[in-house]
């Protein structure tokens, strides 16, 4: 049966955490890893990280007005066996250093310049809890055992990698923007980088596509009882058209054949990453709703039975004023 | 950290503090526990109220009760129910039109006097008769309203009783003398529950039931619906709605052909076993076969079952009365069923618990001395329905004084048609009613043919309303009256006034706003209507209640000290009473297997088949447009009757009216769960959801009784005033004087034929037409096409002639002739042979001409009322203490040493004072000091030193010789 | 040591909902939350070879529950007796917990003004057994049929261990792992 308690902002928040996680990681990966000795990387991946930020400053801010309690939300980073605590804590090590990170680039004068000599630390921290992001989206709800859909150890490998994928496409759209002044050094490292990007993303989404079928078909062969209804829903039920239609179709294979197939044009380098990321965001509303819980026997049929919440009895009467 | 605590998060304090303190604690200094009782069902479960300040903070069931501390969902919604938002918080006037919802709030005593005014205005035109009284579950104790009526002079009060238990205990009684409702569990071999479903509506007999089971003893269950109760049976006889009565019958003769039955009890303590031998032959379990859809093996079984494993056990259930024209017979049968296998008043199986003896019973309360036999003929419908009506309480209620010497309550046994009422509002046949007192209840939902109902509640001339809520019924009230409900009222539970046990609870507070009981209400208006103040010398129900328990000679000094020291009070146990009492408590003495009163009444003495209103044999035409049997009145949690619907906490768990529907049939007519669906029978429709389970048989469906939707503007649509129509069932069944059962009058909620269809995308809404009413309620012609006096009754009366006396009967006595027996009118004792009167309650002689008792100890006479005692010449026995005097004669025995002989005193004294010699002693008393005085010496006897005192010199004396001890 | 259980003996049950309603009354629990619903699938067979039974059902308690280790504020806890309970002024209603119980016993009202929308529980009524060491939770008590048993597991001569010993029980979804301490006497259509 449905167990349906999260809404669509967890949903979005969990696409922006991973996109924004995913900013930080490639931009430490290529500082320090592909092209260590460019100065420029930093420069060109200054705007994308801008964009990080705001993904993630959102996703927070989503986090927080889905609480309950939203004016308490501090009370989250207390205990250290949840994974969602943890969640917290690299959200905010990756905000905050991610955010100092972004400063130095900033024409700031005389403080962008003292900023700029911690970049290197600063960077690190944001990039590898950018990692923990991507990781530990996937990884909570895998812990979620209620849900059987969601309780595999493939969904931190999927969303990890749809994550990193939407990330590419993110940085592919707005490598070398401002604060990066257009110098043929920075549009020369923007351009490989993209091409990298492209040439990683066109991996990533293969991945995906892999993963995600695997994911789904094996739950439909091997799944216990609700995972198998989930995922028979997904393959030939209600959200078939939009698995099959929006998610593979549109949403990976489209994009993978404009990779592919319209290398240097606009469909490989303007629509196409575009598609990855929305259909990274339609990838969490998928698994988000799909909440399915066992059933205790008979449950189904008791709260199918009660109110939907809007019936008239359930507020016509308000205790403490009297009528007659 | 409580949970009151828990709100230290900047933001909440900014906006409110919310209040979420989920526990109260009942320890606290200042909190008392007051014993209270249940009111929203019949069960009465022991409730605990905790008390501060005047207001109930908790409350929890009671665990030295019989519900051994269990509550129920209403139970337990008590202080939901005591603090609703809806309920009626002081005395309303109507201001608008009639239904139009405008209402000015007026002082309880200025309504009162205003309604007083009025009634009698009425009285005064169209007699008391013009005014009739309607109730609905008061819970047991309704005597006030019958004593207002009484002495107001009107017969036409009436409650939904016909409906539940009373033509069952009127045959009952006709039968073996009194109904034998008190089953005796603890050592019965088979139980049969029969048409009742305790899963669902009495949940303490159903623990009991379940214990019982679990140690070994056998559960019959029937019932057509695999219910609640059903699902831990262990036999269980699904048949077809509303044919209880065929299935009795036949059981009955597969005792009887099989003789199975109690030869030993039917040849001593049975009458008429032969007639009813005859009789019961056309009943056979192929014939019943056809009828009830059982197999004759299944009837057989139970049959056997039954007769076999005695002593056993058959509880009343409420379907006997609601099957419609076979309700009394049916449950006649069941009566000789018990009657034949021996289960009557013995260990084990039913017992017969007879009126109070040791309190006051309802009918003492009643005051029905008041009135005038003229009125009780003018009671509407006792010229048709004459069981539970004037005719047949008169001689059932006349036998239960010659042999019991109390008898049943007027309240609930004897009272007018309903829905007579309602037909006479409408059309002045037999006459007009003009004023309707309602109490505890809504009609247009609890009685049958609604439409008809609710349109008579339009009609009327004057309605007053005493409620807790705005029902459809009090929308078109002139008045409506606030009314205490649970833990505002003390409860006395007697059982309808009809047994001899008795229960109580406190209230646990005043009632809240203008709230008040319902003996105040009757005794203001009563007063207002200028009854005399001595004839309600009761102001609350404490005194009353007190009034009533007085008797019993409990060391306790009001009723609440009553409920709080003893609460439950029982009878020593006292089965085989018919053995003691050397008889039955029926007119012949015998156990009635063909019923002489029924007989005098009209009715057949042997309970005759006739089948329901419509089935599929005796009007196949009417089965093949409405081929779908529909059964209905069943409770069902967490409501009750009508009531609850408007208890949002419970009625968050069965927010929509679903009826029973087998997934075979649904498939068939395309139904799915959930669906909303109409139910249509020959008088209408109604539409509910679909419960799609085999829980029913494929030809039946099940509806839940009583729904209306308070959430709902009544005053918004006034043909369906709270949807009062649209999901009601009692908008599918009739009242017609044909389809009602010609004894006990009742009407049909089970075995009534429908069809089921899927509510339409173009027809999903009840409209104008749907709430067209007419008399009678399958006329295809709006209004009244048939005067209701102009309709026939299922079976004409059999005529039946008195026998009579061939000796003339003497004056001041009436003739029975069933057992040739002469009783003192007023008194009913029985004249016997001897010459004496026997007094029926505790079998004592009794002068014929003083009416004084005769007391074999002392072989004198005892006048109870005043205590005096009389010689057998009736001469009073006068006594000075303890010593007998004979005044005005010569001392009949020798007097001793100083006593001399008063002759206007009639005894001997010492000279000049007070004492008194008592000739059986042979000393000298002084009555008031108690001290002995030696006759020769006039010394007084010291009883420490066994010696004697002048009590002038305070010399002692040695007791043989006098000689003083120095 | 002390270890809260339940027995819940299906063979009584009925179906009445009194635990529910009492529950929700002695509580004051807003209106959509249901601490102890009384499930049941309805009437199954084949009529007349039907049969029905109700599975009362509430908080698990469990011995490893899956709800405490995934709430990030430390609100959900569990005390030394067994009984997982939510402490309101460290909850911020994120509702892991809910979604991490498999049971589906934890819940947020969506009718209550939202600022009191904390997740919210049974705690095998807690704070009345504080104030009253002797009580049983409210929902034990109120049942007619005594279909509910509560005690100490730990303690021998206890009524729950006397039948969880000699009689067979059940536990809910037991391969999960969690523990659930709720035992469960079935009907099994045979009757007694």
């Amino acid at each position: 049966m449905r167990h349906h308690y999260w809404e669509w902002p967890i949903a979005s928040y969990l696409f922006l955490g991973g996109l924004g996680g995913g900013i930080y990681f490639l931009a430490m990966i290529f500082s320090f890893n592909v092209l260590p000795s460019y100065q420029e990387v930093g420069w060109v991946f200054a705007w994308p990280g801008f964009i990080g930020l705001l993904c993630l400053g959102f996703g927070c801010f989503l986090l927080v007005f889905e609480l309950g309690q939203p004016g308490v939300f501090y009370r989250c980073f207390i205990k250290s066996t949840s994974i969602i605590c943890w969640g917290a804590r690299l959200l905010s090590v990756c905000l905050i250093f991610g955010f100092f990170w972004f400063l130095s680039y900033l024409p700031l004068g005389g403080f962008a310049e003292f900023m700029a000599f911690f970049r290197p630390f600063n960077l690190i921290l944001a990039g590898v809890s950018g990692l923990g992001i991507m990781l530990y989206t996937g990884l909570m709800f895998s812990t979620l055992k209620s849900h059987a859909f969601w309780a595999t150890p493939a969904l931190p490998v999927l969303f990890t990698v749809s994550a990193l994928s939407t990330a590419c496409a993110a940085v592919t759209l707005s490598i070398g923007w401002w604060p990066a002044e257009s110098t043929v050094n920075n549009l020369v490292v923007a351009t490989y980088i993209s091409e990298v990007l492209h040439m990683i993303d066109i991996i990533l989404v293969i991945a995906e596509i892999i993963i995600l079928l695997l994911y789904v078909l094996s739950l439909v062969g091997a799944g216990n009882v609700t995972a198998k209804k989930v995922a028979d829903r997904w393959v030939k039920g209600k959200t078939a058209p939009i698995f099959w239609g929006l998610m593979v179709g549109c949403g990976l294979v489209l994009p993978l054949i404009m990779y592919i197939v319209g290398a240097g044009t606009v469909a490989a380098t303007f629509i196409a990453p575009w598609i990855v990321l929305l259909s990274g965001l339609l990838l969490r509303f998928l698994f988000v709703y799909s909440d399915d819980r066992r059933a205790i026997p008979g449950e189904e049929h008791y709260y199918n039975k009660l109110p939907k919440g809007d019936e008239a009895f359930m507020t016509r009467w308000e205790y403490g004023k009297n009528e007659f | 950290m409580t949970e009151a605590e828990g709100h230290k998060g900047f933001f909440q304090d900014l906006f409110e503090k919310p209040s979420m303190d989920t526990e109260v604690d009942i320890h606290a200094p200042g909190v008392t526990m007051v014993k209270s009782l249940c009111y929203f069902c019949h069960a009465n479960c022991g409730v605990l109220a905790y008390v501060k300040d005047g207001d109930v903070i908790k409350i929890e069931g009671d665990p030295n009760y019989t519900n051994q501390g269990g509550l129920c969902c209403r139970g337990t919604s008590a202080l939901l129910h005591v603090n609703h938002p809806g309920r009626i918080n002081h005395a309303l006037k109507r201001v608008g039109e009639k239904g139009e919802g405008k209402w000015e709030q007026i002082d309880y005593d200025q309504a009162i006097k205003e309604v007083a005014e009025r009634l009698n205005q009425i009285k005064a035109e169209s007699g008391a008769e013009a005014i009739a009284s309607a109730g609905g579950t008061t819970r047991t104790d309704d005597w006030a309203r019958r004593r207002f009526l009484n002495i107001f002079g009107t017969p036409n009060g009436f409650h939904n009783a016909l409906l539940c238990w009373i033509p069952t205990f009127m045959a009952e009684t006709c039968v073996c003398g009194w109904s034998p409702f008190e089953t005796d569990l603890g050592t019965a071999r088979c139980l049969i529950l029969w048409g009742m479903n305790p899963g669902a509506s009495t949940l303490p007999g159903m623990h009991g039931y379940t214990d019982l089971q679990m140690g070994g003893m056998k559960i019959i269950y029937v019932d057509p619906r695999y219910s609640e109760t059903a699902a831990k049976a262990d036999l269980w006889l699904p048949l077809r709605p509303g044919t209880d009565a065929a299935l009795a019958l036949a059981m009955l003769n597969v005792i009887i052909r099989e003789r199975l039955y109690n030869k030993e009890f039917v040849n001593t303590w049975c009458d008429g076993f032969a007639d009813l031998k005859a009789h019961i032959k056309q009943y056979s379990p192929a014939w019943a076969s056809k009828i009830t859809w059982l197999s004759a093996d299944q009837i057989r079984t139970a049959a056997r079952m039954y007769a076999t494993n005695t002593p056993g056990c058959i509880q009343w259930g409420c379907t006997w009365d609601q099957i419609g024209r076979a309700s009394t017979t049916g449950s006649h049968a069941i009566a000789l069923l018990r009657a034949v296998t021996g289960n009557l008043d013995v260990p084990g199986a039913d017992g017969i618990p007879g009126p109070a003896i040791n309190f006051l019973t309802d009918e003492e309360m009643e005051a029905n001395e008041w009135l005038p036999e003229e009125q009780k003929a003018k009671q509407i419908g006792s010229n048709k329905f004459k069981l539970t009506s004037w005719p047949g309480y008169q001689l059932i209620s006349d036998n239960a004084r010659r042999k019991w010497g109390k008898t049943l309550p007027v309240e609930w046994f004897c009272e007018a048609h309903g829905p007579s009422v309602f037909k006479a509002i409408i059309t002045g046949d037999p006459y007009q009613v003009r004023g309707l007192i309602v109490n505890a209840t809504n009609p247009i939902n609890s009685y049958g043919d609604a439409k008809m109902t609710l349109e008579a509640l339009k009609k009327v001339e004057f309605l007053v309303v005493v409620e807790y809520w705005m029902t459809p019924t009090a929308l078109f009230a002139d008045y409506i009256f606030p009314a205490a409900g649970a833990l505002e009222r003390p409860i006395i539970v007697t059982h309808y006034g009809a047994t001899d046990s008795l229960m109580g609870g406190s209230r646990a507070i005043q009632p809240k706003y203008d709230r008040h009981t319902d003996m105040v209400f009757w005794r203001k208006l009563g007063l207002a209507c200028g009854q005399d103040p001595a004839l309600w010398p009761w102001e609350t129900e404490e005194e009353a209640n007190f009034e009533i328990i007085k008797p019993l000679g409990l060391p306790v000094n009001s009723w609440d000290e009553f409920v709080s020291q003893v609460r439950q009070y029982y009878p020593p146990l006292h089965q085989s009473k018919f053995i003691s009492n050397g008889g039955f408590w029926t007119p012949s003495g015998k156990v009635e297997l063909n019923s002489t009163i029924l007989r005098q009444l009209g009715y057949p003495g042997m309970p005759t088949y006739i089948g329901c209103i419509e089935n599929e044999i005796d009007t196949p035409e009417i089965a093949e447009e409405y081929p779908i049997v529909l059964t209905t009145g069943g409770g069902f949690m967490p409501f009750h009757h009508s009531e609850h619907f408007n208890m949002p906490y419970t009625r968050y768990l069965y927010p929509d009216p679903y009826f029973d529907i087998n997934p075979e049939l649904a498939e068939k007519l395309g139904i799915k769960q959930g669906d909303w669906c109409w139910i249509e029978t020959r008088r209408g429709r109604i539409k509910m959801r679909a419960e799609v389970q085999p829980s029913v048989d494929p030809r039946v469906v099940f509806c839940p009784r009583g729904w209306w939707f308070p959430e709902r503007d009544g005053s918004a649509d006034l043909d369906n005033p709270f949807g009062c129509l649209e999901s009601n069932v009692n908008t599918l069944t009739s009242v017609d004087d044909e389809h009602c059962d010609p004894m006990g009058g009742s009407w049909a909620n089970r075995g009534l034929m429908c069809k089921v269809y899927k509510c339409g995308e173009l027809d999903k809404e009840f409209t104008k037409k749907d709430s067209q009413w007419s008399i009678p309620g399958s006329s295809s012609v709006p209004g009244v096409t048939v005067m209701p006096s102009d309709q026939p009754l299922a079976r004409e009366p059999i005529p039946f002639e008195v026998p009579q006396p061939d000796f003339e009967v003497p004056e001041g006595y009436d003739w029975c002739w069933q057992d040739n027996q002469l009783y003192q009118k007023g008194t009913f004792f029985r004249y016997d042979a001897s010459g004496w009167l026997v007094n029926p309650r505790n079998k004592s002689y009794y002068d014929a001409y003083t009416g004084w008792r005769y007391d074999a100890d002392s072989q004198c006479l005892v006048d109870d009322a005043t205590g005096k005692i009389y010689d057998m010449n009736r001469q009073e026995i006068v006594y000075f203490g303890n010593v007998q005097c004979f005044p005005g004669q010569p001392a009949p025995y020798e007097l001793p040493g100083l006593v001399e002989w008063d002759m206007e005193r009639g005894a001997g004294f010492l000279p000049g004072t007070d004492l008194v010699y008592d000739p059986n002693s042979g000393w000298v008393i002084d009555v008031n000091a108690g001290v002995y005085y030696d006759a020769y010496s006039g010394y007084a006897y010291d009883p420490t030193d066994n010696t004697l005192v002048d009590m002038q010199t305070g010399k002692r004396y040695d007791m043989n010789t006098r000689q003083e001890i120095v | 040591m002390t270890r809260y259980v339940m027995v819940i003996d299906q063979r009584r049950c009925i179906g009445c909902h009194s635990c529910t309603v009492a529950c929700r009354t002695w509580n004051k629990l807003p209106m959509d939350i249901v601490y102890n619903p009384v499930v049941s699938d309805g009437v199954q067979g084949t009529w007349p070879n039907v049969h029905r039974n109700w599975l009362p059902t509430l908080c698990m308690h469990c011995e490893k529950p899956a709800c405490v280790p995934a709430c990030p504020t430390g609100a959900s806890q569990q005390d030394e007796d067994g009984t997982v309970w939510i402490d309101y002024t460290k909850c911020m209603a994120c509702k892991v917990c809910v979604n991490a119980c498999p049971y589906g016993m934890r819940d947020q009202s969506k009718v209550e003004p939202r600022l009191h929308r904390f997740v919210r529980k049974c705690t095998f009524c807690r704070e009345r057994r504080k104030m009253d060491p002797e009580a049983v939770p409210y929902c034990v008590q109120t049942c007619h049929q005594k279909a509910r048993i509560f005690g100490d597991l730990d303690d021998p001569n206890s009524e729950v261990s006397k039948l969880i010993g000699s009689v067979e029980t059940v536990r809910l979804m037991e391969d999960l792992g969690t523990g659930p301490q709720i035992y469960y006497i079935p009907d099994l259509g045979g009757r007694r």
